[in-house]
């Protein structure tokens, strides 16, 4: 799709100091808490707001890691309640103002995962703001969030509904990248132009030449081009949309139960032996090495090496002999699964940030699936409805793209007990076919919704009342 | 072979509607009525017409404007846009609709100006095609199969899955007969019917082997 109209430059320059730190990179912090606010008398929160900002972690870099950050986002709702000028508040996409429960059926967001289970803080429609802190030591994130709460008391702007911990799994007493099902997690974040780091092999697009290239930025941050060549939409005035972006916030419960003991049922049919069938799931071996890359055993040394560990394609095995064609990586990012070198998938890319939450259960002992764990999935795109609803809907939820027909996302897929997983396979013994059926629910939604991260400047705006759409 | 992508033919019929301004309620908006009311699952008339592979009805009032500087245009009448893709040839296809859905193809296009009834296939016919559009490019997303090829296709597949996941483990020589054994049934079994089951994956053609 060559469009010699299209315009693209390479000069792109972002103002990291004017965007939230959290929108532009990981920060790999192992100790986090989401504090979900409702935003009282409009006059006070704009207040809180303000004195909020102060606090803000930007996308500058740091000379030194601070002991915490703070960053802040709002619903829709949020942002009526603070009284934003209705030109400016129905200017915003319209997926956004309905806000994720509205979206439930577009999501497959029903049945168990449907709101009627979500925990109570959503109930009411009142979380107004996500206000994050990560922090390096429990303590500098109890102090962080004690000055934080003590700035909503003082200002009486805001009020939490609900604290949510998240944070690294500890296993030797080390933080890892691992998520409770044992994978390790957190490897792909596309590289999109104006960032800070060079574009790693396997992240951002594939160019015609098999090399990688950073995306536009427009697809990641509002006001820049996007891969179309055009500014995103984005609500007026322009200054209230630039170097913002918006997230969604799902809190996914993992039944851990569950998935282990569905793992050994099917393995020992499975002749490929329990750790490669768990690779089969996910495209990755639990350690992290892509099964595309070493498709018969983990390979350390690639899960260590940045420009080995994302870097692959499926154009070689397009019939997922390496790595199933409904594998949860290659499902959420397709690559160059599509043909046309990659170009299909380059607008539907989402930015991942998230944590576990609860208590890490090492394999083999006692584990139930009540018990309080799971991850806070977030993702960071210019358009919610073009990238994250698109994905969640036809690639997780939906297997048409992949010529699974209505097969799931094993993993995350919202199952029921019907649903089904097919690893190709060959003659050799290794690499059997096979066909994981009566899929349970790995996984449950309990909550979220969708957010606009503003820039630094659009929270002045915001907290002097001057955002002014005229 | 423009109306045509390898062997489905993509048909699309402009037909215009009457205007009769002396009669209470139009023959556009009785025609939408009407269209509103036909069932879009798998009991829509057009799954007896079984070589479709996806039918579209709807009425068009006129263009849209659109732009700068203005410049007005209009169609010379309202239509009703008709758009299927299909296995086969036309005329086959359009005498099967006669043939097969006389009653809705009275109730839609009795609507239309010149319409000549449907008692005489050959008369619908040959009006249908009066009214035909090349279609010049259109996406069918579908492969290159009939409708009947793709069910039976997502049956044996389906049947498949079920008989792998049911004797995936067993001894090499029970699987082999087993096999035999779903190879027949399925060989026996019917073609499932077209438009799609909304039961999903529990028909029993499904299973076979259940």
């Amino acid at each position: 799709m060559t469009n010699s109209a299209v315009i693209r430059t390479d000069n792109t320059k972002i103002d990291v100091s004017d965007i939230q730190g959290f929108a532009l990179k990981g920060y790999n912090f192992p100790f986090a808490r989401y504090l979900l606010l409702e935003l009282l008398h409009p006059k006070a929160a704009q207040n809180f707001i303000g004195q909020v900002v102060q606090y803000l972690t930007t996308g500058e870099r740091w000379d030194e890691k601070p002991v915490a950050t703070v960053n802040l986002a709002f619903t829709h709702r949020g942002l009526v309640q603070l009284e934003l000028p209705e030109a400016a508040l129905l200017s915003f996409p319209v997926e956004f103002q309905q806000g994720m429960k509205a979206r439930r059926e577009i999501l497959y967001d029903t049945g168990k995962n449907a709101p009627e289970h979500w925990d109570p803080v959503w109930s009411e429609d009142r979380v107004h703001v996500w206000l994050a802190v990560n922090a390096q030591t429990p303590a500098a994130l109890e102090k962080q969030c004690a000055l934080l709460v003590q700035l909503m008391e003082q200002t009486g702007g805001a009020r939490q509904l609900q604290a949510q911990d998240a944070g690294a799994i500890f296993i030797d007493g080390k933080p890892t990248s691992k998520e409770h099902f044992g994978y390790t997690d957190g490897f792909g974040n596309p590289d999109f132009k104006g960032a800070e780091r060079e574009c790693v092999p396997g992240q951002g697009k594939l160019a015609k030449d098999g090399t990688w290239e950073a995306l536009a930025t427009g697809e990641f941050l509002l006001g820049y081009a996007d891969e179309s060549g055009e500014l995103p939409v984005a609500p007026i005035p322009h200054l209230l949309a630039r170097n913002g972006t918006f997230m969604v916030y799902r809190k996914m419960h993992q039944n851990v139960a569950t998935f282990r003991d569905y793992l050994e049922k099917q393995s020992r049919l499975y002749l490929g032996g329990k750790e490669k069938l768990a690779a089969k799931f996910i495209g990755r071996w639990r350690d992290g090495t892509p099964i595309e890359l070493s498709p018969d055993q983990p390979d350390p040394a690639i899960v260590q090496d940045d420009n080995r560990n994302t870097n692959f394609t499926y154009g070689n095995d397009l019939s997922g002999l390496r790595c199933p064609i409904g594998a949860h990586i290659r499902r959420a990012n397709p690559r160059d699964a599509f043909g046309f070198h990659g170009e299909l998938v380059n607008r539907r890319r989402i930015m991942r940030r998230g944590l576990p939450y609860g208590q890490y259960v090492p394999e083999g002992q006692p584990v139930r699936d009540e018990d309080d764990r799971g991850v806070i999935f977030m993702a960071l795109n210019a358009s919610l409805f073009r990238q994250f609803e698109f994905v969640q809907q036809q690639w997780i939820e939906y297997g048409n793209d992949l010529h699974q027909g209505n097969d799931k996302d094993l993993v995350i897929g919202n199952h029921d007990g019907k649903g089904k997983f097919v690893v190709q396979g060959t003659a050799d013994a290794q690499n059997p076919p096979f066909v994981c059926a009566h899929l349970p629910h790995f996984v449950e939604l309990r909550g979220g919704d969708y957010f606009f991260v503003p820039s630094l400047t659009a929270l002045e705006m915001m907290a002097s009342g001057s955002v002014d759409p005229r | 072979m423009a109306n045509q992508s390898g062997q489905v033919y993509g048909l699309t019929i402009l037909s215009p509607i009457v205007e009769n301004e002396r009669i209470d309620i139009c023959h556009a908006t009785e025609l939408r009525w009407y269209l509103a009311s036909l069932p879009r699952d798998h009991t829509s008339p057009f799954a007896r017409v079984s070589s479709t592979h996806l039918a579209r009805l709807v009425v068009m009032d006129d263009v849209v404007f659109v732009g700068a500087p203005a410049h007005e245009e209009h169609l010379k009448s309202r239509y009703l846009v008709f758009e299927t893709n299909f296995d086969g040839d036309l005329d086959t296809y359009l005498t099967r609709m006669a043939r097969e859905i006389p009653e809705v193809v009275e109730s839609v296009w009795k609507h239309c100006v010149g319409y000549p009834g449907v008692a005489d296939p050959a008369g619908f016919v040959a009006y249908m095609k009066k009214c035909q559009i090349a279609t010049t490019f259109f996406f069918a997303d579908v492969n290159d199969k009939t409708v009947q090829q793709n069910l039976r296709a997502l049956q044996v597949q389906s049947a498949l899955a079920h008989f792998i996941e049911k004797n995936q483990g067993e001894p090499a020589a029970e699987i082999q007969k087993s096999f035999g054994v779903l190879l027949e049934r399925l060989a026996k079994a019917p073609a499932p019917l077209p438009g799609g089951d909304d039961s999903e994956e529990t028909s029993a053609e499904d299973r076979p082997h259940d």
